[in-house]
C-alpha cells in the first residue's frame, strides 16, 4: 500500500523541464571572448588579457572554497611566488621560453600549495575553518613582508623589466597573441576543474562540503582530500603568476600580498561560488565596472565596491551568478530525482543539519 | 636649542642605559598591541566572530583625533573624543550589520571584512590618501635612569595600563561584569538564565570598538595617518587573538602582550626583515599543535 | 603637509586631492579612467595637440611631492601655451596617478602609452617606481622618458633622460661640510632599496676620502615604522651624523624617535638629501632643526635670484596652499625637464622620438630654479647649481653655493 501511494505521490509530483542555464552562460562567454580581440583595440585587449589571467586565479579561489569549504586567504601566495619565481629565472638565468616558464610555475605553485595545505589541513587535530583562513593569510602577509624586505627579491622596487616569453625565437608580446595564449589557458583549466567536480571526485567533494563528518565516516580521507583540492588549486594560481609576470614585465611585493589575496576572494563573492563560471564572471564584471564607474567617480568607486559586497553577503550569498541561475542548478543534483516524496515530513531533523554553520 | 658640534666628546648610552631603552620601548609597543587585541579577542570570544573590520576602528580613532586637533582644539581632546566617537560607530554598526553575522563565523569575516573595506576606503578619500603627520599632547622627553624616554610614549604605557586594570575590575569586580563573563563562557545557558545577551554583545562590540579607538588616538601621533594604518594592526590582532586563546579575558591580553613584545623586540636581536615574518610563522606554528592557545579556554 | 598642525600657519584644511581636482577643473580638464586627468588646450591646430605624460605619486607615501609635479607641469604647459605651444601646435597634457605603488603604477602608465599615446612621459619619483614603469615607457612603449628627481645615478638607458642631482653634485660638497660642522662618525640607516644602496656606495667612498668613518650601514623595509633599536645603536656608538637614506612613511617616525632620544642635543648633525621644504609635511620644524641638505633650489634664494622668484611667485599664485614647490620633491626637476625637452623638441622640428631624442641630449636652458641648466652630451644627465642648506626653525639657510654648474659625473 505505501508502495503504490509513494509510486502515486511521486508520478503525480510535476517534473518541469528546466533548461540548464549554466552552460548557455559558458558558451556565451566563451564565444564572445574569443572574438574579443578582432573587435576592441590594442590597449583594450591587453586590459581584456589581465582580467582572463586574474579569472584564472579567482577560479583557483573557487575551487578551494566553492567546492571543497577551505577559506583561503592565501591564494595570492602562491600567485606571487610563482610570479616571483619566474622573474628570477627570467632576470638571473634567462630562461624565458614558454615551455619551461608556464610547467614551472604550475609545479611551483603545487609545490608551495602542497607545502602550506600540508602543514595546516593535516594532523591530529583537524582544523577548523578560521584557522585555516588565518593560516593562509597570515602565510600571504608573511610573503608580502619576505619580498618586500629581502634585496635579492628586488625589495620594495620588486623585480621589473621582465623580458618577453619567448617560444623558440619568437616573442610573446603583450596584445592579441598574449591573450589567446591567457585565453587558451584559461578555457583548458576551466574545462579541467570542471570534469574535476563533476566526477566522483566531485561528488566526495559535494557530499564533504555538505556534512564533513558524514562522509568521514564513509571511510573518505577528509583531510587528504582537502590537501589535493588545495594543492590543485595552488597550481592554478601559480599558473596564472606565471602568466601575469611576463604580461605585466613587472613582479612586486604587492603580488603575493594580503590586499590582492582578498581582492580575489571578493571577486569569486561577488560573481558566486559554487559554480566555475562565477568566478570568471565576478572579476569580469568588476573589473569592467572599475574600467568604467571609476571614471568620474574615482574615489567612490572602492566604497560603492565594498558596500556592493557587503550586500550580497548579507542578503544574497549567491552572488551575480545567483540572479541568472536557479539555486538548485546552482548547488548541483548529480542527475538524482528531487526529493518531494511525503516522508520529508520525517526527515525534517535531518534537513536541518544541512544548514551550513 | 643648543646644536654645538663636539666631535669626540660625546657621552654615549652604555650598556645598561641601553637595556632600559630596549625595555622601555617594547613596553610601549606591546602596550598598543594589547589594546587593540583586547577589543578583537572579547568580540572574537563573546560572539565567536572575528571582525575584519576591527583595525579600521583604530583608523577611525586616529582619524577622528586628527579630525578634533584640525578643527583647532588642543589633540587631546581629540583623543578623549576618539574611543567615544567609535563606540558610537560601532554600536550603530553593531546593531545594522554585525548583528546578522551571529550565526555564521565564516559570513561575518567576510562581511566585516567588506564593511573595513568601506571604511577604509572613505577615510582614504577624506585624506586624499596622503601621509598626515598629527602631534603628540605631551611633547618632549624625561630622563630616567639616565636614558631619554619619550614622555608620550610613557603616557601611553600608563593610559593602556590603567584601561587594563579598569576594564578587568569591571568585569570581575562588578554585577555588569558578571553577567558578560557569563555570556563569554557559555551563551545559552546565560539566556536561559535570563540575561539578555542581545544586549550584552551591543555593549561588548561597542566597548571593544572603544578599545580599538583608543589604540587608534593613542598611536597617530607615533605612526601618522594613513589609510592603510588599520591593516598592520588586524594581522597582528587576529594572530595574537589565535595565540592567546579565545573564551577569557585574560587570553587575548597574553597574546596581544607575546605578539607585541616579540614585534618589538626581535628586531635587536636578528634583521628586521626575518623578525617581521617570523614572529607570524612561529605564532602559526605554535597554535598548529596548540589549538586552543596560551590560555585554552574554549576551544576555537 | 598637513592642516591645522600649528607649525606652519594657517594652511587651510583642504584635502589635497579634493584641492587638486578642484584645481584641474578650473583649468578645464577632464577626468578619465582610474586616478588619470586629460587637460585639454584651449586653442587648436591642424596637425593636432603635442601630448605630454605625467605619471606621478598623486597618492600615498610620496604624495606630498607628486601633487607638486603635476601642479609644475600644469603651470609649465599653460605658459608653453599661452606663448604660443611648440611648433606652433598646442600640448595636451595627461596626468596619471601612480599611488605610491609600482603594480598600480605599472598598470596606469600603460594608459598613457598605449591608450593617450603620449610623445613623453615625466615622472616617478622614488627609483623603485622609475624602475617599474621605464620598461612600460620606454622598451614596450617606445616614448621617451623623463626622470626628474634627485637619485642615485647610473640610469644610462638610451630614451631616458634625468633631470634631477646625482650623487656627485648632492654630496661631494655636502660630505666634506658634515665633517667640518658634524664630525667624523657617520651612520647610514637606509630604506631597503635601490637608491639607497647604491646612495651609499657612493656616499661611503667619499666619507672615507675626506677621513670620515662609518660606524654602521643598515637596510630596513621602507615601511618600518619602529626605530628603536636603530636609534638605540646610534646612540651607543656615539655617532655625530646621521646620513639618512630612509623615505616616507618610515622616516617621519625615525627622525621623531631620534629627536626624543636627544640626538640633537647632544650635538649630532642630521642629513637627509631629499629633505627640503615639502618635508614639513612629515617631520615638525624642530625635529629637523639642524639638518643639513644639498640640492638644486632652495625657496630662500628667491630674495637674491629674480629668475628663481618669478618661478616661485608664479606656482605660489596658482596652487596657494598646495603641495609646495621644492626641489626635493621632484617639483624643480619636472620643470626643468618640461623646458629642456620643450627646447630639444623646437631645435628637432618634429616629434619623432629620436630626433626629440639626439636634440634632448645636448639641451640647455637659460632660466630655471636655481640657475640654469645643460644637458652633457652623451650622458643623459644635466649639469645645474647646487646649494648646501641647513634647517631653521623649518626654513632653510644657505651655508654653501657650488661655483657655476655642477658635472653630474653619470655614466
Amino acid at each position: 500500500m505505501a508502495d503504490s501511494s509513494v509510486s502515486q505521490a511521486y508520478r503525480s509530483v510535476p517534473r518541469p523541464r528546466r533548461i540548464p542555464v549554466i552552460p548557455i552562460v559558458e558558451l556565451a562567454l566563451l564565444l564572445i571572448l574569443s572574438v574579443l580581440p578582432l573587435i576592441l583595440e590594442d590597449y583594450l585587449t591587453i586590459f581584456v588579457t589581465r582580467v582572463l589571467i586574474l579569472a584564472l586565479l579567482a577560479l583557483s579561489f573557487d575551487l578551494v572554497w566553492g567546492y571543497a569549504g577551505i577559506l583561503s586567504f592565501g591564494q595570492a601566495l602562491f600567485f606571487g611566488s610563482a610570479g616571483y619565481s619566474i622573474a628570477l629565472l627570467a632576470r638571473d638565468l634567462g630562461i624565458t621560453s614558454i615551455f619551461i616558464v608556464l610547467p614551472a610555475s604550475f609545479v611551483i605553485g603545487l609545490f608551495v600549495a602542497l607545502t602550506l595545505g600540508g602543514f595546516l589541513l593535516l594532523g591530529r587535530h583537524p582544523p577548523t575553518t578560521i584557522f585555516v583562513a588565518l593560516g593562509t593569510l597570515t602565510g600571504s602577509y608573511a610573503a608580502d613582508r619576505l619580498a618586500r624586505g629581502w634585496y635579492y627579491l628586488g625589495g620594495q622596487n620588486g623585480i621589473p623589466g621582465i623580458p618577453a616569453m619567448t617560444a623558440g625565437s619568437y616573442a610573446i608580446v603583450e596584445g592579441p597573441v598574449y591573450y589567446y595564449l591567457a585565453f587558451a589557458t584559461l578555457v583548458l583549466v576551466y574545462l579541467l576543474c570542471r570534469f574535476l567536480v563533476r566526477s566522483q571526485f566531485g561528488l566526495a567533494l559535494a557530499g564533504m562540503r555538505e556534512q564533513e563528518a558524514r562522509i568521514a565516516f564513509f571511510g573518505y580521507r577528509v583531510q587528504h582530500l582537502k590537501v589535493i583540492v588545495f594543492s590543485l588549486a595552488g597550481a592554478i594560481a601559480g599558473l596564472a603568476g606565471g602568466l601575469y609576470a611576463f604580461h605585466e614585465g613587472f613582479v612586486g611585493p604587492n603580488m603575493p600580498g594580503v590586499i590582492f589575496s582578498t581582492q580575489i576572494v571578493l571577486y569569486a563573492l561577488l560573481g558566486g561560488v559554487g559554480t566555475l563560471i562565477g568566478a570568471v564572471i565576478g572579476v569580469i564584471a568588476v573589473e569592467i565596472a572599475s574600467f568604467w564607474l571609476a571614471d568620474n567617480y574615482q574615489q567612490v568607486w572602492p566604497i560603492i565596491l565594498g558596500l556592493l559586497l557587503l550586500l550580497i553577503i548579507l542578503f544574497r550569498p549567491s552572488g551575480l551568478v545567483g540572479l541568472l541561475v536557479s539555486e538548485r542548478e546552482r548547488v548541483g543534483a548529480f542527475g538524482r530525482p528531487p526529493r518531494t516524496l511525503p516522508r520529508i515530513a520525517q526527515e525534517g531533523g535531518e534537513e536541518d543539519q544541512h544548514a551550513a554553520p | 636649542m643648543g646644536l654645538q658640534a663636539r666631535p669626540g666628546s660625546r657621552a654615549g648610552w652604555h650598556g645598561m642605559e641601553s637595556a632600559l631603552n630596549a625595555i622601555f620601548e617594547v613596553l610601549s609597543f606591546g602596550a598598543i598591541i594589547v589594546l587593540v587585541v583586547l577589543g578583537l579577542g572579547i568580540i572574537a570570544s563573546m560572539m565567536g566572530i572575528f571582525n575584519f573590520a576591527h583595525g579600521e576602528f583604530v583608523l577611525l580613532g586616529a582619524y577622528t583625533t586628527y579630525l578634533v586637533h584640525g578643527a583647532g582644539l588642543p589633540v587631546w581632546a581629540g583623543m578623549l573624543a576618539a574611543p567615544v566617537v567609535v563606540a558610537a560607530c560601532g554600536f550603530v554598526l553593531e546593531r545594522l550589520v554585525i548583528r546578522r553575522f551571529y550565526a555564521a563565523p565564516i559570513a561575518a569575516m567576510l562581511g566585516t571584512y567588506a564593511l573595513g573595506l568601506v571604511i577604509r576606503e572613505s577615510v582614504r578619500g577624506l585624506i586624499g590618501g596622503l601621509y598626515i603627520s598629527v602631534p603628540e599632547p605631551i611633547v618632549g622627553s624625561l630622563i630616567i635612569g639616565g636614558v631619554q624616554v619619550s614622555r608620550w610614549r610613557l603616557a601611553i604605557v600608563i593610559i593602556t595600563t590603567l584601561v587594563m586594570v579598569g576594564s578587568y575590575l569591571l568585569l570581575t569586580r562588578t554585577s555588569f561584569g558578571l553577567r558578560v563573563r557569563a555570556a563569554l563562557e557559555n551563551p545559552s545557558l546565560a539566556r536561559a538564565s535570563g540575561i539578555s545577551t542581545n544586549a550584552i554583545y551591543a555593549i561588548t562590540f561597542t566597548f571593544g570598538a572603544a578599545l580599538a579607538g583608543l589604540a587608534g588616538a593613542l598611536v597617530v601621533p607615533v605612526f601618522s595617518l594613513f589609510a592603510d594604518l588599520g591593516i598592520r594592526f588586524l594581522i597582528q590582532g587576529f594572530v595574537a587573538v589565535m595565540l592567546g586563546g579565545v573564551g577569557t579575558f585574560e587570553g587575548p591580553v597574553a597574546g596581544g602582550a607575546v605578539i607585541g613584545v616579540m614585534s618589538a623586540a626581535l628586531p635587536w636581536a636578528v634583521a628586521p626583515v626575518l623578525a617581521d615574518v617570523l614572529v607570524f610563522v612561529l605564532a602559526i606554528v605554535f597554535v598548529k599543535f596548540r589549538p586552543g592557545g596560551l590560555i585554552a579556554g574554549r576551544r576555537f | 603637509m598637513d592642516a591645522g598642525s600649528g607649525y606652519r600657519d594657517a594652511a587651510p584644511m583642504i584635502s589635497r586631492r579634493r584641492f587638486l581636482r578642484s584645481a584641474v577643473w578650473a583649468g578645464g580638464a577632464i577626468t578619465t579612467g582610474i586616478g588619470s586627468w586629460v587637460i585639454r588646450p584651449e586653442w587648436a591646430s591642424a596637425a593636432g595637440p603635442i601630448k605630454v605624460g605625467i605619471a606621478t605619486d598623486l597618492t600615498g607615501a610620496a604624495g606630498y611631492a607628486g601633487n607638486a609635479d603635476a601642479n609644475v607641469a600644469k603651470m609649465v604647459v599653460k605658459d608653453i601655451n599661452n606663448a604660443g605651444g611648440i611648433l606652433g601646435r598646442p600640448v595636451e597634457l595627461f596626468i596619471e596617478d601612480t599611488a605610491s605603488n609600482e603594480s598600480i603604477a605599472v598598470g596606469n602608465v600603460r594608459k598613457l602609452v598605449q591608450r593617450d599615446k603620449v610623445d613623453v612621459v615625466l615622472g616617478g619619483i622614488t627609483s623603485s617606481m622609475r624602475n617599474a614603469i621605464k620598461d612600460v615607457i620606454v622598451t614596450r612603449g617606445k616614448t621617451l622618458y623623463i626622470y626628474p628627481q634627485q637619485y642615485e645615478g647610473r640610469e644610462c638607458t638610451s630614451y631616458i633622460f634625468c633631470s634631477g642631482p646625482t650623487p656627485a653634485q648632492q654630496c661631494d660638497d655636502l660630505i666634506p661640510w658634515l665633517i667640518k660642522n658634524g664630525g667624523k662618525r657617520f651612520a647610514l640607516p637606509s630604506a631597503n632599496y635601490v637608491w639607497p644602496h647604491a646612495t651609499n656606495e657612493y656616499v661611503r667612498k667619499i666619507i672615507e676620502k675626506n677621513g670620515g668613518e662609518v660606524i654602521f650601514e643598515e637596510y630596513y623595509p621602507p615601511d618600518q615604522v619602529e626605530y628603536s633599536a636603530t636609534v638605540n645603536k646610534i646612540m651607543t656608538n656615539n655617532v655625530d651624523v646621521v646620513f639618512n637614506t630612509v623615505i616616507p612613511p618610515g622616516v617621519g617616525p625615525f627622525f621623531k624617535q631620534l629627536y626624543e632620544a636627544g640626538f640633537g642635543k647632544r650635538g649630532g648633525r642630521l642629513s637627509c638629501i631629499y629633505y627640503d621644504e615639502g618635508a614639513l609635511a612629515i617631520n615638525a620644524a624642530h625635529e629637523i632643526e639642524g639638518l643639513a641638505t644639498c640640492l638644486d633650489y632652495f625657496r630662500v634664494l628667491t630674495k637674491e635670484d629674480p629668475v628663481s622668484a618669478r618661478i616661485q611667485a608664479e606656482y605660489d599664485r596658482e596652487f596657494p596652499g598646495g603641495a609646495l614647490f621644492a626641489a626635493g620633491s621632484a617639483a624643480t626637476g619636472m620643470y626643468r625637464g618640461l623646458k629642456l625637452w620643450e627646447a630639444a623638441v623646437k631645435e628637432a622640428g618634429k616629434l619623432d622620438r629620436d630626433a626629440v631624442a639626439g636634440a634632448l641630449d645636448h639641451a640647455k636652458i637659460a632660466e630655471g630654479p636655481g640657475g640654469p641648466a645643460e644637458m652633457v652630451p652623451g650622458k643623459h644627465h644635466c649639469k645645474m647649481k647646487m646649494y648646501t642648506a641647513v634647517a631653521k626653525e623649518g626654513n632653510y639657510e644657505i651655508v654653501g653655493r657650488s661655483e657655476g654648474l655642477v658635472d653630474p659625473k653619470a655614466c
